[in-house]
């Protein structure tokens, strides 16, 4: 399944860059687009995670199936990929609101074992979303052909589909920041994820706060699924890779600390596309995944700092 | 965590009764009837079988070994892990190598692939456990694809395509390999559920800290575990490579298969001897006329099971039976009945040295400092009061004492010996012994367990019964000892938090407002045990109190904290008129 992953756009486009200086500036480049990506991925786990203490380890599914979609979709139309973004975000809103409220609320009131309730519930789901996924749209990689060419600027080029998946998606993010932290529903949903009960004494509906927050997770995961698809190839298989690469990011950048995140997100972005360069394809895909186990190792916090 | 088996019967007394003990022995029979049953339809099915057949029993037991050997660290141990694969990859790829390059008869090759799980766990386990919950969980999942990917690319190991092996001509003889691993596995889970080591492995489950401080060794206990449930996996991979007579990366390091073996487990119950036995057995036939009927839809199956029966039926099967009082979790080590009373003979120890001695101890926390050059001493045979207002850094007193926090400077000193850098199980015990501001029982446990826990560490099993038994029928616990801890009323729950430092043994007392919010008459018994402490061999108490009428007559000396500086030291009486004291509770005076 590995070797039929294709190399990702971003570090496939080597023949450009021929001096070192401009070479380590392209994979710069190419990294922080790609993070811009990872920050949107990422950011909508954190928001689920920072308020309900729940791993959403369906998160990953939830990005295969929308980005999935999205090539069906447009192979099917015909029309832009962008197109479906509004679709997820509402697709994927509901969705997450009507799981929350069956699967995910249930498990909350089980006290103390109710993060690893709500783990092992979102895996099995994770995995009923891989099989509907594999059953409907196969098990190929595809990836949407959008926006093929590049942007020239000097010796650098930029994808022009990476640009606008980067750019869209960090949008997305700043707007997902603006409203925790600039809005009243945003700041209430900030306050039950730092303790529901203090919330919930200053009048905040917790429940309905976790309802909300899962909802709009979910719904930007779907939103990141639409973009993903148009920079890489996924498939169904993929799934639990995104969850993965979502949660190391979050583990480097620091649970519920959304700037911190972000970061996280550029630096995770820009050591793939060095190491892919350099090192291959398998140490591009392994590097997450080391650098879970040394963040995690090395303490959470120590590493932030680092970044 | 299913229910004890005293509880259900409500049993008001010490003894079981006549009735109970028949009833014991009607579940021995009835065990032994099943064992029987079960070893009947194992020896059948190579007598009687098709290939098919054979190879269907070897699967399902096959599934039961990884079931089990998972049960004991995220079942039992309670550190959930989505990466056991990495164990059975690891043996299957043992294995193969083994047989192909050293030649080995396949049956040494798949006991090398256990002795590699055990190595690569002892490696692993000391690092990995240090993280908990989520981090574990997805720790694990994370070394299973980075294994994935070397073994991928290891050439020597075949890569992508993996390796090929001799095919097996007789397999029955795999399948009885499989049956034996499968007994053991089932008598490494039986041991745990059994024994006091078991207790250990569930006490760090409900609460690692506490059960620490009660002399648990945490680390080495959760490293066993580990290690335990690496080999089976990593035998149990060994035996399928020779078994399939092939291993590639893809099928060694399939997380999917731990997603099989977590709703295995799950479904039959979760830390119980019998759960993941019954929930793989029924999983793996209905699972098999399943994917017969609909060959690509199994896995979904599985992931809507494991959601239904997290929602629905949490303990799943073994829960289930538990309400009709089957299956019942034996209680650790309990005697039919309370033995009579012996008090504890320790001799004392000898030499001159305090008991305690904190020498200039400063803890600072960031920018905080909690204590600042505290300086005091516990002589033998002395009760030292430690009072002051909220954050004066009392309780953090008792943390650094015991182990719970690291001092910034500063020294600490028990029977004149250095003790900062030494673990807080070991300082447990070796007899320092705390009570919590909150108590910090392991509800899920019985009264009787939670203490026989601290009763446990440095005696013989029969030695830690008799004196757990004392400890209950002192503090007066005797006639609720079979309830779970988490049924107690919060009054007897303080007597059992109580009870637990006296089950330890300890030589030196360290009680964190014990008395808070306790009724006069509950606070008049504790009075009466603190008293008693003397006799019971401890040799110096230290108490931290807010309810200063309570414990003023009781000490010999006080000493008060204010914003982590001693502002006073002596007796209560002059303690409590220093004008500097007086200032510290009530402020200026205007």
């Amino acid at each position: 399944m590995r070797r039929r992953r294709a190399r990702r756009a971003g570090t496939a486009r080597r023949e450009g860059a021929s001096e070192v200086g401009t070479l380590a500036l392209q994979l710069l480049v190419n990294g922080i687009l790609l993070g811009g990506l990872y920050v949107l991925v990422a950011q909508s786990l954190n928001l689920i995670f920072g308020v309900m203490g729940v791993v959403n380890l369906a998160h990953g599914s939830i990005i295969a199936l929308a980005g999935l979609f999205t090539y069906w979709f447009s192979m099917r139309t015909g029309l832009s990929p962008l197109l479906v973004l509004p679709l997820a975000l509402a697709g994927g809103a509901a969705a997450g609101a009507a799981g929350q409220r069956l699967l995910i609320e249930p498990v909350m009131q089980a006290g103390a074992k109710a993060g690893l309730l709500s783990l092992i519930v979102t895996f099995g789901l994770s995995y009923v979303l891989i099989e509907l996924a594999l059953q409907v749209f196969g098990s190929d990689f595809v990836s949407v052909p959008y926006l093929q060419s590049s942007w020239k600027l000097g010796a650098l080029a930029f994808g022009k589909a990476l640009v606008v998946a980067g750019a869209f998606a960090a949008v997305m993010s700043a707007l997902l920041y603006w409203w925790l932290n600039r809005t009243y529903s945003g700041k209430a949903l900030l306050a039950a994820s730092q303790s529901p009960t203090g919330a919930l004494s200053c009048g905040i509906d917790v429940a309905r706060v976790r309802l909300i927050a899962f909802g709009i997770g979910v719904g930007l995961a779907a939103a990141a699924g639409v973009l993903v698809i148009v920079i890489m190839p996924v498939a169904p298989q993929t799934a639990s890779d995104l969850t993965l690469l979502a949660f190391v990011i979050i583990a480097l950048g620091g649970l519920g600390d959304y700037l911190g995140v972000a970061a996280a997100a550029l630096l995770l972005g820009i050591a793939q596309s060095v190491a892919g360069y350099y090192l291959g394809g398998n140490a591009e895909y392994v590097l997450p995944y080391v650098l879970l186990l040394v963040v995690m190792l090395a303490g959470p916090g120590r590493f932030r700092r680092l970044g | 965590m299913e229910e004890a088996t005293g509880e259900r019967r409500g049993e008001p007394g010490l003894t079981l009764g006549r009735e109970a003990a028949a009833e014991r022995r009607g579940r021995r029979r009835w065990q032994a009837g099943a064992a029987l049953g079960a070893l009947a339809v194992v020896a059948a099915v190579p007598l009687l079988s098709t290939g098919y057949l054979l190879q269907l029993a070897t699967d399902t037991l096959t599934a039961i070994i990884l079931a089990y050997g998972w049960n004991l660290i995220s079942g039992f141990t309670g550190y959930l892990s989505f990466g056991q694969v990495s164990f059975y990859g690891l043996g299957a790829y043992s294995t193969a190598l083994l047989v192909l390059h050293a030649h080995l008869p396949w049956y040494f090759a798949v006991l090398a692939s256990g002795v590699v799980g055990a190595a690569a766990a002892l490696l692993l386990g000391p690092f990995m456990l240090r993280l908990r919950g989520i981090l574990f969980a997805l720790g694990m999942l994370g070394l299973a694809r980075i294994l994935g990917v070397v073994f991928n690319s290891w050439g020597f190991a075949g890569a992508s395509l993996g390796l090929s092996l001799p095919a097996e001509l007789m397999p029955v003889r795999i399948y009885v390999a499989t049956c034996l691993l499968a007994l053991l596995a089932f008598a490494c889970n039986a041991f745990f559920v059994h024994s006091g080591f078991g207790l250990d492995a569930v006490s760090l489950n409900e609460d690692e800290e506490a059960a620490a401080a009660l002399g648990v060794p945490a680390t080495r206990v959760k490293v066993i575990a580990f290690v335990l449930s690496a080999i089976l996996p990593a035998m149990a991979g060994g035996l399928v490579a020779w078994n399939r007579s092939y291993m590639d990366p893809s099928s060694a390091f399939n997380s999917s298969l731990d997603l099989q073996i977590v709703v295995f487990v799950l479904f039959g119950g979760i830390g119980t001897l019998w759960g993941p036995f019954l929930g793989t057995l029924t999983l793996m036939l209905a699972g098999e006329q399943f994917g017969v009927a609909f060959p690509d839809l199994q896995l979904a199956l599985y992931g809507v099971v494991v959601i239904s029966t997290v929602l629905a039926f949490p303990g799943g099967l073994v829960g289930l039976a538990n309400r009709f009082g089957w299956l019942m979790r034996p209680i650790v080590l309990a005697p039919k009945t309370l033995p009579a009373v012996v008090p504890p003979a320790r001799p004392a120890r000898q030499g001159a040295a305090p008991v305690l001695e904190v020498r200039d101890l400063t803890v600072r926390f960031g920018g905080l400092t909690a204590l600042d050059g505290v300086s005091l001493s516990l002589r033998r045979g002395e009760m030292l009061g430690i009072i002051g207002a909220n954050g004066a850094g009392k309780t953090t007193l008792f943390n650094a004492i015991t182990g719970f926090v690291r001092p910034t400077s500063g020294e600490i000193l028990y029977f004149g010996e250095p003790i900062s850098r030494v673990p807080i199980f070991r300082r447990a015990q070796r007899g320092i012994a705390r009570s919590f501001q909150i108590p910090r029982l392991l509800p899920s446990l019985t009264v009787w367990e939670n203490v026989v826990l601290a009763s446990r560490h440095g005696r013989q099993s029969h030695r830690a019964a008799e004196h757990a038994a004392w400890v209950l029928q002192t503090i007066g616990l005797a006639p609720m000892w079979r309830d779970p801890a988490s049924r107690l009323t919060p009054g007897y729950q303080r007597q059992l938090e109580f009870a637990r430092v006296l089950a330890l043994d300890p030589e030196l007392v360290l009680l964190d407002e014990v008395m808070a919010g306790m009724t006069r008459e509950e606070q008049e018994a504790v009075r009466g045990v603190i008293r008693c402490l003397p006799e019971y061999g401890v040799a110096a108490v230290a108490c931290v109190e807010h309810v200063i009428a309570a414990v003023s007559d009781l000490c010999d000396r006080m000493v008060v904290l204010d914003f982590g500086r001693k502002i006073a030291e002596g007796a209560p009486a002059a303690v409590l008129t220093d004008p500097v004291v007086v200032r510290a509770y009530l402020g200026e005076p205007l």
